[in-house]
């Protein structure tokens, strides 16, 4: 067995004994599907990722857009008449992607580095820094500057940022995750 | 140090805020803390808190977002406060899963949790925390802590009617024509939260009704917005929100009432835009719960400001106040 066989199995392996040890309860019934306001996005959609996963195709699943465009809204979880925590399971296989550098949508893998970067020098968010940095590296300059607009006009943006004293520590535990 | 928080009655709590509560959720955040000021809750915000991490931090990582929140329940505690409340509900939802990993009574699910719970001490405790002590926090969402305060704030709305003239009662009250909202990240997963319903909330509609405001029945009270892919993948926010004012004015609402700032702003900022994609002419102010309360329990337009709405009321043009 290959090296990433061996971690796609590994995570096949934690998804069904740790993770979500109900993924066997599942019967397809579709309903998470039905509820993800996403799904039409979605290349596999939430069931099919819980089918996939059983087929031991969790390469597929990590190498296409769902887990990473899923927004964790947690509707499939709620709806799932079996109690599978399909969101958790979304949740892992987007971390194990990410911890595997594979993240498939390029647009947001950039956004969370921006973020946690910021927040790693500052110890706290800084929006006019996220949006303009944003903007900059998607290459739409002028993407919502009808909103920008209004957010100075009406003072709905705070411009300078703000420091916490310990953020060296916080900077420090970031930098393993990034 | 004194356990502030022995005071079961909830009239003494730690305040989270968040980066956006600061920044784009300004009117949020200064609307809640007036609003606790009228209630006589005493609320002291954490000192030197850092960023929860919120969907990034969650992720990239199962640790991480647990470590950044779980530093900020540590630092409540230093002052004194083991009962947090935290308006933004991305935030409460982190602080509240690193609560249920580090709370002493938490009875973790299987190792890998106990493992987690090992490495965020080992963490915290480089950070210079002392993580040898009991740990009992519990987090509060603004709706949650409204909803506990539910008579209280029956009672000072009591008080006041008798002091405020109902003939000049603001206009917007007034005219007040609402559909709560929802959103995604409070209510789910039931079993974690516990409160309320997933799938037809009512407590906003209850907390509501103590100050004399009924609200129209709403279909699309737990879709999803968008969220945060406001930033990468705005088409998706524009559909689903424009659902959202579709339905709430199918309903025959004219207002729309919010606790999620992430909500607001969607469905606020980009309903223009909205209605520009759409070639539709939404016009429908999206208010946060504590703004109608503010307003309801005597504070002024100004006090909640409702001028940093992006959809601004009819009521606030012809109005002078």
């Amino acid at each position: 067995m290959g090296n990433i066989d061996k971690k796609f199995k590994k995570i096949k392996d934690d998804i069904q004994n740790f993770i979500e040890p109900n993924i066997h309860y599942c019967y397809q019934c579709g309903k998470c599907t039905a509820g993800c306001p996403l799904a039409s996005d979605y290349k596999y959609k939430p069931h099919q990722i819980i089918q996939l996963i059983k087929l031991d195709r969790i390469g597929s699943i990590i190498n296409s857009n769902s887990i990473y465009l899923c927004i964790s809204c947690e509707i499939c979880s709620s709806r799932c008449p079996q109690d599978v925590n399909v969101s958790a399971i979304m949740n892992y296989l987007r971390v194990k992607g990410w911890q595997m550098g594979i993240y498939k949508i390029p647009n947001i893998s950039i956004f969370y580095k921006l973020f946690l970067r910021i927040v790693g020098k500052l110890g706290r968010s800084y929006e006019p820094a996220l949006i303009l940095g944003l903007n900059l590296m998607s290459g739409k300059l002028f993407n919502d500057l009808d909103i920008a607009f209004n957010i100075l006009r009406k003072r709905k943006i705070k411009l300078l940022p703000e420091f916490v004293k310990d953020r060296k520590k916080i900077n420090q535990i970031l930098k393993k995750y990034i | 140090m004194e356990n502030k928080s022995q005071n079961s009655k909830l009239n003494k709590i730690a305040y989270y805020p968040g980066c956006s509560l600061n920044s784009t959720a300004i009117d949020f955040n200064v609307s809640t803390k007036k609003l606790l000021k009228i209630l006589d809750i005493e609320f002291e915000e954490i000192e030197d808190w850092n960023c929860c991490g919120t969907t990034p931090a969650h992720n990239i990582s199962e640790e991480l977002p647990i470590i950044l929140s779980a530093r900020n329940l540590l630092l409540a505690k230093g002052m004194g406060y083991e009962d947090i409340l935290s308006p933004c509900v991305a935030c409460h939802n982190k602080l509240h899963k690193a609560s249920k990993i580090i709370n002493s009574d938490s009875e973790l699910k299987n190792i890998r949790d106990e493992k987690i719970r090992n490495s965020v001490f080992e963490k915290l405790e480089d950070m210079g925390f002392d993580c040898n002590q009991s740990f009992n926090f519990k987090t509060y969402s603004i709706v949650q802590f409204l909803f506990i305060k539910k008579d209280l704030i029956r009672q000072k709305y009591e008080e006041l009617k008798n002091k405020i003239d109902t003939e000049v009662k603001l206009p917007i009250l007034k005219n007040l024509k609402p559909v709560c909202y929802y959103g995604c990240m409070l209510l789910r997963p039931k079993n974690s939260i516990k409160f309320d319903d997933p799938e037809n909330p009512t407590s906003m509609e209850e907390i509501l009704r103590e100050v004399d405001i009924k609200c129209k029945e709403f279909q699309f009270k737990t879709e999803c917005c968008g969220a945060i892919l406001s930033l990468t993948h705005k088409k998706a926010v524009l559909e689903l929100s424009k659902g959202i004012l579709e339905e709430a004015t199918d309903s025959g609402a004219n207002s729309i009432i919010v606790f999620c700032q992430l909500c607001q702003q969607n469905l606020d900022m980009r309903q223009q835009q909205i209605n520009k994609y759409y070639k539709e002419s939404y016009n429908l102010p999206i208010f946060y719960i504590t703004q109608i309360l503010g307003l309801a329990l005597g504070l002024s337009y100004k006090d909640v400001m409702i001028d940093k709405l992006f959809v601004e009321p009819k009521y606030l043009k012809e109005s002078n106040i």
